[in-house]
C-alpha cells in the first residue's frame, strides 16, 4: 500500500500550521487538513497571545497582531461591590491580542510560501490503523506513515482510534463577542473579570483590540449542565454587567480544555503524535490563560519528532515525541501549573473568596466606631463561610 | 443584543443533512434537558417532551458532544457549516 505523505496534519490551526512548516523543513513530505474555509475560520480564542513561541517559528515582523498587551486588570465583582486593580507595563511586547480569523491566515501563507500544501474544505470523519494510519475525508482516503494530529480540543482522530472519550468535566465552553465600541482606548489592556457569570464555574475576560474589543466568558461545561444559567446568555450577561456600548460585530464559541498536567489524555500512540488543544495543552493558572503558544510549541515538536521517528525506521515508535516535549517549556509550564488547575476546578475560588475579598475590603473602609484588626475581619469573614484560615491558605500556596 | 440577532451575524453555509441527530427515545425520558442549558447557539429547544434541533445555528463549539449525559446527541461536524470573521 502506498503513503499520500509522510506525515499528514489534521487540523490547519495554530499546532497544525507549525508542525507543518517544521516538518516540511525537515524535508519531510507533508500535508495539512483544514475543514474549515481558510484557516481560522472555524477558531476561536479570547484571544492574547504569548510570543515567545512563534518567534522561534516565523519571523514575526508583519504578523497581524491587534495590540501589544501592556496593561493588566482584575475586576472581581460582588453584587455591587468591585474590587478592581492594574498593572502596566508599557514597554512589554511578550503578548498581543489577536483575532484568530486574521491571525490564522497569514501563518498559513508563511506555511504555504514554505512550500506546505494545505487542503481546505476537507473534513476528517473517520481514522483506522493500517500500518501507518488512514483518514477518511469526504475528498476520499488518505493515508500516512505519520498522523500529526492537530484538530482541537474534539480530538476526533484520537476518539475515531478509541484512544479517548470527552468528559464534561475536562472542558470549559468559551462563549465570546467582538464589539465595536464607540471609543477605543490606546492601550493595549487585558481584563480578567472573576464573579461575573452568576454562580458558574468560570470567568470572564475583555481584551483591546485594535478597534474592536474582545469579550467573553469561560465556564466549566459540567457547570453548566447543573446550574439555571444558560450558556446562550452569558456573554451579554457579562456585557451588561460591564456597561460595554457598542456595536456587536460576530458572536462566537468554542470548547477549551481544561485537563491539566495530572489528567493530560496521552501526547502519543503508535503513528500519532497529538499536539496543542487535541492533547489537552492548557495552562489557566488565574493570572493567564495560554493555549495558543502551547500549540504553536507542541506543533513544533512534534514536526521536529515526526523527522526522528522516520529516520529511526519505525513509524510505531513514537514515544520520543513525549520525551522531546518533557523537555520544552509546554510541558515544564504545565507542571508548575498543576496546582493551580486543582484550585480553579475549586468553587471556593469563584464563590467564596471574591466574596471574602469583597466583604473585607467593605469592612476596612467603613468607620462606625468599632474598628478591628484586618487579621480578626478576615478571620471572621472566612469563618462565616464555613471555611478556615488554613484551608485558604493552603488554597493560596496552591496557586502560589 | 437577542440570540438570533446575533447568530446571523455569522456567515453560514448549512449542510442540506443535519449534522446533529438525536435519539429521541431517549430524550423523552429526561426531565431536565440539559443540553438547552449548555448549546450557546441555542440549537435545542423544547417541543412538548422532546428536543426540536435547529442544527443550522449551530456554532460548532463542541459542547454537543458532551452536553447529554445520557448520550442522546451524536453530533459531527458539518461539511460547510459556519464561518467567523474576527475569531
Ligand atoms: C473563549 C476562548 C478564549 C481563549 N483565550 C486564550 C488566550 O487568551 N490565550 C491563549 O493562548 N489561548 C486562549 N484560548 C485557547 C486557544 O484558543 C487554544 O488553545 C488554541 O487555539 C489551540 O490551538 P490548536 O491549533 O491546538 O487548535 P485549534 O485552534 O482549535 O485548531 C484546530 C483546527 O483543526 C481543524 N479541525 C478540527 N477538526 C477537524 C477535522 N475533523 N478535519 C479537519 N480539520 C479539523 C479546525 O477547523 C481548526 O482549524 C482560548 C480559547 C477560547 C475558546
Ligand atoms: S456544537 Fe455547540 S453550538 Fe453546535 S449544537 Fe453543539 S453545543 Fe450547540
Amino acid at each position: 500500500m502506498s503513503y499520500d505523505a509522510d506525515v499528514i496534519v489534521v487540523g490547519g490551526g495554530l499546532a497544525g500550521l507549525s508542525a507543518a512548516i517544521q516538518a516540511n523543513r525537515e524535508g519531510l513530505s507533508t500535508l495539512v487538513l483544514e475543514r474549515g474555509e481558510y484557516s481560522g475560520a472555524k477558531n476561536v480564542s479570547g484571544g492574547r497571545m504569548y510570543v515567545h513561541a512563534l518567534k522561534e517559528l516565523v519571523n514575526i515582523e508583519d504578523a497581524p497582531f491587534e495590540k501589544p498587551i501592556t496593561k493588566e486588570t482584575y475586576v472581581i465583582s460582588c453584587g455591587t461591590r468591585r474590587v478592581t486593580f492594574s498593572f502596566s507595563d508599557p514597554e512589554s511586547r511578550n503578548s498581543y491580542s489577536v483575532l484568530r480569523a486574521k491571525f490564522d491566515p497569514w501563518l498559513a501563507k508563511k506555511a504555504e510560501e514554505e512550500g506546505v500544501i494545505i487542503s481546505y474544505e476537507t473534513l476528517v470523519s473517520g481514522a483506522m490503523r493500517d500500518n501507518g494510519i488512514t483518514l477518511r475525508t469526504n475528498r476520499g482516503d488518505l493515508r500516512a506513515k505519520i498522523v500529526i494530529e492537530a484538530d482541537g480540543v474534539t480530538a476526533g482522530v484520537s476518539r475515531y482510534l478509541g484512544l479517548r472519550n470527552l468528559s464534561p468535566d475536562s472542558l470549559m465552553l468559551g462563549v465570546k463577542e467582538v464589539i465595536k465600541p464607540d471609543v477605543i482606548s490606546d492601550e493595549g489592556e487585558a481584563k480578567v473579570l472573576v464573579g461575573f457569570v452568576d454562580g458558574l464555574l468560570g470567568g470572564a475576560f475583555s481584551y483591546v483590540n485594535k478597534d474592536t474589543i474582545s469579550l467573553g466568558a469561560t465556564v466549566k461545561v459540567n457547570s453548566l449542565q447543573s446550574e439555571r444559567v444558560l450558556a446562550r446568555d452569558l456573554v451579554e450577561l457579562v456585557r451588561e454587567k460591564l456597561g460595554i456600548e457598542g456595536d456587536i460585530l460576530e458572536y462566537s464559541a468554542h470548547l477549551i480544555p481544561y485537563y491539566g498536567y495530572d489528567k493530560l489524555p496521552p501526547v502519543y500512540a503508535p503513528n500519532l503524535l497529538i499536539t496543542g488543544d487535541a492533547a489537552g495543552l492548557l495552562i489557566n493558572d488565574g493570572f493567564v490563560i495560554r493555549g495558543m503558544d502551547l500549540a504553536i510549541g507542541s506543533g513544533m515538536i512534534a514536526g521536529r519528532a515526526a523527522k526522528k521517528i522516520l529516520d529511526q525506521g519505525d513509524p510505531t515508535k513514537t514515544q520520543v515525541y513525549e520525551e522531546m516535549l518533557n523537555d520544552s517549556f509546554v510541558m515544564k509550564d504545565m507542571i508548575i501549573a498543576r496546582r493551580a488547575f486543582s484550585l480553579m476546578n475549586n468553587e471556593r475560588l469563584f464563590n467564596a473568596y471574591p466574596e471574602i475579598l469583597c466583604s473585607v475590603l467593605s469592612r476596612m473602609f467603613t468607620v462606625s466606631g468599632n474598628r478591628q484588626r484586618l487579621l480578626n475581619v478576615l478571620i471572621e469573614e472566612i469563618k462565616k463561610r464555613d471555611l478556615t484560615l488554613t484551608e485558604t491558605v493552603k488554597d493560596l500556596m496552591e496557586v502560589l | 443584543m437577542d440570540l438570533l440577532k446575533r447568530l446571523s451575524l455569522n456567515k453560514y453555509r448549512v449542510d442540506r443533512e443535519s449534522h446533529i441527530k438525536v435519539n429521541l427515545d431517549i430524550c423523552r425520558t429526561c426531565k431536565e434537558k440539559p443540553c438547552i442549558k449548555v448549546c450557546p447557539a441555542g440549537t435545542y429547544e423544547r417541543s412538548g417532551d422532546v428536543i426540536e434541533v435547529h442544527y443550522e445555528r449551530c456554532l460548532e463549539c463542541g459542547a454537543a458532544l458532551v452536553a447529554c449525559p445520557f448520550d442522546a446527541i451524536s453530533f459531527k461536524f458539518p461539511e460547510g457549516g459556519v464561518s467567523f470573521r474576527y475569531g
